[in-house]
């Protein structure tokens, strides 16, 4: 009886585990699809020519006509990495390692960016550009909008793994004899690498794809790539040309994110090296 | 190699006091070690002699140089850590390598003392791999070869053994004192062990608060300590407070009288004492024995005491004993500790009169 009883219920729970276990996986792929859907329908409409049929030839736009707004997109996405990782590697080092007054204020200042809308920066960086620094008709006011905006994408990862990064290491570095400038570039900035990098990645993304901002400060002769898709759509209605470049411009985002999980994904952990 | 001075250094943090006044004179060569428990200032004095700590007040010399206000790159200092700190991502051969390196040494002069280095370390072969695969007593020696490798002044030491498993700490703290004695270095070691101490210092400076309650070599420690404090810090728990009632013998047979809760007991010598004062006569466990009733007058002392419970612990058997209320703890080692198990009921327990250290209350 008793064996009978205690037989009879894993078949139970078997049951009720696979049903838990289907609408477990039904749910995931519901949300994929809800996810992936947009992106997949643009794809397909990229590769859509004149009267339904089958166009490469789109892509052969992007490279033609659209290459001039890809060079540019680039070009501002690098020069603004550098200046965002030449101001947060300092500025991140002074935050973590120093106490000073108004260190959390100045903090949250530096951050601030984040929290504000782009519409909203674009507004003030215009009438700044205009009244103060006169930057309305030069790429470097865009490259300073871009700094601007994303700057907490770079300082941010950065603090996490410094105050991740023991103050030992540092310490052992000073007792043998290194210099600050050699104890910061020989221990500190290989061991905060992934927050480095993880910042990289996430400015590039954002700064890749920004048009709103850029929208307000760009000087007349700089059009990005996102901010030609915004102008075609606008001007040409949704032509699958303008869908191929779209398309182009995930495929970098989704490559940047790849290389820095392919890099970094399997060796660091936590901000810390660990190997 | 050189002598370190701390001339009334001192260290507040805000409000606290961590060290207050610390003169310390450092041999050439010496092996001193800081102890005490946690929070008695011994890592802040440390800390303040590598360099990593400003002091509020006071002055550290090597030799003769005031070395107070340099930073530590430019003290020539090798300090080992509670964990080793080895620079997760380089081998064990650009660990060692660093300090020279950092300096702009040849390239094959590194690599020569690199080796020299680890080989003295008993790691030869083992500077192709990372810090990670390596045990934690193995990244220890690695950080050891890493701060003789670049021939510092003075070695310090913060309880660079606290991470590690006890056989472990025991075989280390040997390697430790002979790498010292092989380089004739000058060594602070800081440690809350009192067997560690004992095992590998010259002289042991025993602190409480951030003041020194005791310098001297582990006999003098042990035997005469200086202060209550001490005496209960490096192991004798057992204190009974009584009132000095007179003074008997003279020169080396000179002995306290101690009245405590109505039995006398005879205690050792020392300077200080009054009749009439109130102390803590100290026992320390070791040093109590279990005597059956055949042959008391072996001790000069013996109380009737309960057992309480048996603790055994292995190497030795831990009894505690009841005494009119008061517990005494007695620690029983040979095969008498054994048979221990199944006693229970009244003991007598005798101790030597030099034994018992009376300490003012």
């Amino acid at each position: 009886m008793n064996a009978l009883a205690t037989g009879s219920r894993p078949v139970l729970r078997v049951s009720r585990r696979r049903l838990v276990d289907l609408v477990g996986h039904a749910y995931v792929w519901l949300v994929l699809i809800v996810f992936v859907l947009p992106f997949l329908t643009l794809l397909v409409y990229s590769f859509t020519g004149p009267g339904g049929s089958y166009a490469v030839e789109n892509f052969q736009y992007v490279l033609g006509s659209f290459g001039d707004n890809l060079s540019w997109s680039f070009r501002v996405s690098a020069v603004t990495l550098v200046i965002n990782l030449a101001v947060a590697l300092p500025a991140a080092y002074a935050i973590v390692r120093y106490p000073f007054p108004g260190k959390g204020l100045l903090y949250s200042l530096m951050t601030l960016p984040l929290y504000v809308p782009g519409a909203v920066i674009g507004i003030s960086l215009v009438l700044v550009y205009n009244f103060t620094y006169h930057l309305t008709t030069s790429v470097w006011g865009l490259v300073f909008a871009m700094a601007m905006g994303t700057f907490p994408l770079m300082l941010t990862p950065i603090v996490v793994a410094l105050k991740d990064l023991p103050v030992a290491f540092e310490e052992a570095a000073e007792c043998l004899g290194a210099t600050r400038w050699q104890t910061f570039w020989r221990v500190v900035f290989p061991l905060i690498g992934p927050g480095v990098s993880a910042g990289l990645m996430l400015c590039f993304v954002i700064v890749f794809n920004e048009y709103l901002v850029t929208l307000f400060v760009h000087p007349p002769s700089v059009t990005t790539a996102p901010l030609r898709v915004f102008n075609l759509v606008r001007t040409a209605g949704l032509a699958p040309t303008t869908a191929a470049l779209a398309v182009t411009m995930q495929l970098i985002s989704f490559a940047a994110i790849l290389l820095f999980f392919r890099v970094f994904g399997t060796r660091y952990l936590k901000g810390t090296y660990l190997i | 190699m050189s002598t370190v001075r701390l001339d009334r250094v001192s260290k507040h943090f805000g409000s606290t006091v961590a060290v207050d006044d610390f003169d310390i004179e450092v041999a050439d060569g010496e092996f001193l070690t800081l102890l005490g428990p946690s929070g008695c200032g011994k890592t802040t004095t440390l800390r303040m002699i590598a360099g990593l700590v400003e002091p509020s007040g006071g002055r550290i010399l090597f030799d003769d140089q005031d070395v107070t206000w340099l930073p530590p790159r430019r003290r020539n200092i090798g300090f080992v850590f509670q964990t080793p700190a080895l620079f997760p991502h380089l081998s064990v051969a650009d660990n060692v390598a660093f300090g020279l390196s950092v300096k702009g040494q040849k390239k094959v002069a590194i690599a020569e003392r690199v080796e020299e280095m680890l080989s003295m370390v008993g790691l030869a072969g083992y500077g192709g791999r990372l810090p990670n695969q390596l045990s934690g007593g193995q990244q220890q020696r690695v950080a050891l070869a890493r701060v003789l490798a670049t021939d510092p002044r003075v070695l310090l030491f913060d309880e660079p053994l606290s991470a590690l498993d006890k056989n472990l700490r025991d075989t280390l703290k040997y390697s430790i004192l002979a790498l010292q004695r092989r380089t004739g270095k000058t060594a602070v070691y800081v440690t809350h062990d009192q067997s560690e101490a004992f095992a590998i210092s010259d002289r042991i400076v025993v602190m409480n608060n951030g003041r020194i309650e005791q310098i001297g070599t582990q006999t003098d420690i042990y035997l005469h300590p200086a202060t209550s404090y001490v005496a209960e810090f490096i192991g004798a728990n057992n204190g009974l407070r009584g009132t000095i009632t007179g003074r008997d013998g003279e020169g080396d047979d000179a002995r306290w009288l101690i009245e405590a809760s109505g039995r006398t007991i005879r205690g050792a010598d020392r300077p200080g004492l009054v009749v009439g004062q109130t102390v803590v006569a100290y026992i320390r466990p070791e040093d109590i024995e279990i005597v059956d009733d055949t042959a008391p007058e072996r001790f000069a002392n013996v109380i009737e005491g309960t057992i309480d419970r048996v603790i055994f612990e292995g190497p030795i058997a831990q009894v505690r004993v009841d005494v009119d209320g008061r517990e005494l703890r007695v620690d029983v080692s040979g095969n008498e500790r054994l048979t221990l198990m199944r006693r229970d009921g009244r003991v007598r327990l005798g101790f030597d009169e030099v034994t018992v250290i009376p300490a003012p209350a």
